[in-house]
């Protein structure tokens, strides 16, 4: 392989990685909801959304900086997350249908109308945070002279993979050692017997739509600086979401981990060696492909080997 | 009873009067246009255009005495209701004449309509090159045709940077495909090799791996087709990769818009794209217009305000020539159309397959200093252009 080619081949694992990193964690949000709830949220992309307007307000407003705004976002979007599903979910999911999911359907409403909320308020533009940094990269021939190839690293990219990577610690840590961490596991596993052994399931399932919407709360706060906004994009992200946590295993974090990586550099590898147009036709490729060959996702994968728990 | 149809005869016969009383001393003219949906911001931009345009010709005695009164119907962007709209005009309200409309696919709808009730119908700003190819008799068009949109940055191309090989990014839109696809053939005519044609899907958030691809290629120029944020996200990345093409060069559209420069900060320096007017062009009343306009909105027009102002102007200037307002003479009248507006000269011509095509110069924009300036043709220049351009290690 020639140097040129190296360099590629380097590059888009690198910016696959990245955005892995980035998909794992809007990923993990949807999975923890899906493991407790047993609903997919199909207005995960729209609560991203929202977040990002939180950031892009503060930013506009106080000039704070769309990193900082995590600690603002993914508490409100806590909030709002525990308000949905107090007031609107648990009320649903009460209510006898003909339709034995209409939760998700409601999560379908509940986007539509966030999305339609957000375009009354803030019109239909295009919305960005142009932070100082948005171009700056390390180059590799900074640091080594007489590199044959050139590879860089986006402040901002970089930035925003260890910020979802320190989150999603963190959230390991919550989920393995904390009382409501075993709790929101314990009722993941089973509804019933976590019942039964005195874990207050209602409230927990309040606190998993909570938490899950403040992880993808702080995922589009790492998002707004690389990216930008507009009333409509959660759909995109929804999708890419849902992907994840089928290719992950449904209900598991470090599936959604694993699989928002995979995703990420699968994409790039698409990008640069069958086409960029290709790449949403590759994201359904791999849909499918995981729910014909590795149904249970990849997590089912890893405890045939015994590595996952 | 009999009273009471009486009365109803009286009510319908004054009120028939009083109407044609009023059409004595105006001249009603209904414009369709997409006021709500995604196209909805540049429905507004021609609206206040067209606007400011009638009242102007108002204040200075109207068409031969006679008032334009000006209203509108939105179309929301969409073919069928734009349809709609111009059927009601013509059938009910007998307007002799068509002008507006934003998207292409809305006034093929609206040309097929006019062509069909012999009524004249004036494009205003929208590209796709067969609104004028279909031998109509009726349809006028006073914007450059897609397929013409780049010759400025072509003229450029040729004269400055004299380019050996190209790569071409682009949405996969109609818009971004018929504008790549322009491109190829424009770069055979000038014997540049096309190293990649790639596109990708509008609002990608990664362009990284494409265009690690082209850093790979190493062509001479790089030209994108992209819409608002794709353009500012593309150059962002291109500074990060540190991709040093000789030229960047952007199909108008995401390329000539305020927002770019906003967004993409100094990743947009020096990167050129092709516009059809700028605020600094040196038309007759170009920039009082475009002064105004700031005046008024905050914000510099693009051309689709321009046009639609001239558009107005074509109007008035066509309603005094002709002998009498039917549609036939009317038609007449604007075909014979040449005059200086402040979108430029305008005249429609039949040729190059094209009917009743007005043939414009477009023009090359450039950012330089965080500033959009007309660099090309050389007698529209408000800036010498930058040429070669620093290499993005040598930036600061």
């Amino acid at each position: 392989m020639s140097s040129p080619q190296l360099e590629v081949l380097l590059q888009t694992l690198i910016s696959g990685l990245l955005l892995g990193g980035l998909y794992a964690l809007i990923g993990i949000g949807m999975t923890l909801i899906m493991g407790v709830m047993k609903i997919i949220n199909l207005a995960h992309g729209e609560l991203m959304m929202v977040a990002m307007y939180i950031a892009y307000g503060l930013f506009t407003l106080f000039h704070l900086d769309p990193y900082l705004a995590v600690f603002i976002a993914a508490p409100a979007l806590f909030i709002l997350g525990v308000l949905l599903q107090k007031f609107l979910i648990n009320p649903v999911l009460k209510v006898d249908s003909i339709l034995p999911e209409n939760q998700v359907i409601l999560t379908v409403g509940i986007g539509m109308v966030l999305a339609n909320l957000a375009t009354v308020f803030f019109t239909s533009d295009y919305r960005s945070t142009p932070v100082d940094y948005a171009t700056k990269a390390w180059y590799l021939s900074d640091f080594w002279k007489s590199s044959p190839i050139e590879l860089s690293l986006s402040y901002a990219w970089s930035m925003s993979f260890l910020i979802a990577v320190a989150i999603t610690i963190a959230l390991w840590f919550f989920l393995a050692r904390t009382d409501t961490g075993k709790s929101i596991r314990a009722t993941a596993q089973d509804n019933d017997a976590a019942l039964l052994m005195g874990v207050n399931v209602g409230k927990m399932r309040v606190i998993t739509f909570g938490l899950g919407s403040a992880l993808v709360g702080a995922a589009g706060c790492l998002f707004i600086p690389i990216y930008y906004l507009y009333p409509d994009l959660g759909g995109q992200f929804t999708l890419i979401a849902f992907v994840i946590t089928i290719l992950g295993g449904l209900g598991s974090t470090v599936g959604a981990i694993i699989g928002g990586l995979i995703l990420g550099v699968f994409e790039s590898l698409t990008a640069t060696y069958v086409g960029m147009g290709w790449a949403p036709v590759g994201r359904f490729v791999i849909f499918v492909a995981a729910l014909i060959f590795i149904p249970g996702g990849v997590v089912s994968l890893l405890r045939r080997q015994k590595w996952g728990k | 009873m009999r009273r009471f149809t009486f009365c109803l005869a009286v009510i319908f016969l004054v009120s028939l009067f009083s109407s044609t009383l009023f059409a004595a001393d105006t001249f009603n003219l209904v414009i369709p246009l997409p006021l709500t949906g995604k196209q909805a911001k540049f429905g507004e931009m021609q609206k206040r255009s067209y606007e400011m345009a009638v009242e102007e010709i108002n204040a200075k005695g109207g068409v031969k005495k006679k008032k334009i009164v000006l209203s509108f119907e939105d179309s929301g962007a969409k073919p069928e209701t734009a349809r709609a709209i111009v059927e009601k005009l013509i059938d009910v309200k007998k307007q002799p004449i068509i002008v507006g409309e934003y998207t292409s696919a809305c006034a093929k709808a609206v040309a097929a309509v006019a062509e069909e009730r012999k009524t004249p119908y004036l494009v205003v700003a929208s590209a796709d090159d067969n609104i004028t190819q279909q031998n109509y008799k009726y349809v006028f068009r006073q914007n450059a045709v897609n397929a013409h949109y780049s010759d400025g940055v072509l003229d450029f191309l040729k004269k400055v940077v004299k380019p050996q090989t190209i790569a071409i990014l682009y949405e996969s839109s109609a818009f971004g495909t018929s504008g790549a696809d322009a491109m190829v053939k424009d770069a055979g005519k000038l014997g540049m090799k096309i190293l990649l044609k790639e596109k990708y899907e509008a609002g990608s958030v990664d362009f990284k791996p494409i265009l690690s691809k082209v850093k790979a290629a190493q062509p001479d120029v790089i030209y994108m087709v992209s819409y608002v944020m794709d353009a500012s996200l593309l150059m962002k990345q291109i500074k990060e990769l540190r991709i040093d093409a000789k030229l960047f060069a952007g199909g108008a559209a995401g390329f000539a818009i305020p927002e770019f420069i906003d967004n993409a900060k100094d990743a947009a320096d020096y990167v050129i794209s092709a516009t059809l007017w700028t605020p600094q062009v040196k038309f007759a009343g170009a920039k009082e217009y475009a002064e105004k306009y700031k005046a008024k909105y905050k914000d510099y027009p693009s051309y689709h305000g321009a046009s639609a102002y001239s558009a107005m102007y074509v109007l008035k200037d066509t309603l005094e020539r002709a002998k009498d307002w039917t549609q036939d003479r009317i038609r007449d009248s604007l075909k014979a159309t040449d005059m200086k507006t402040a979108f430029g000269p305008i005249r429609f011509e039949d040729k190059e397959g094209y009917q009743n095509q007005n043939f414009m110069d477009t023009l090359v924009l450039q950012v330089q200093k965080g500033e959009f300036e007309t660099i090309w043709p050389q007698q529209y220049a408000s800036k010498k252009y930058i040429y070669p351009i620093p290499k993005w290690r040598e930036r600061k």
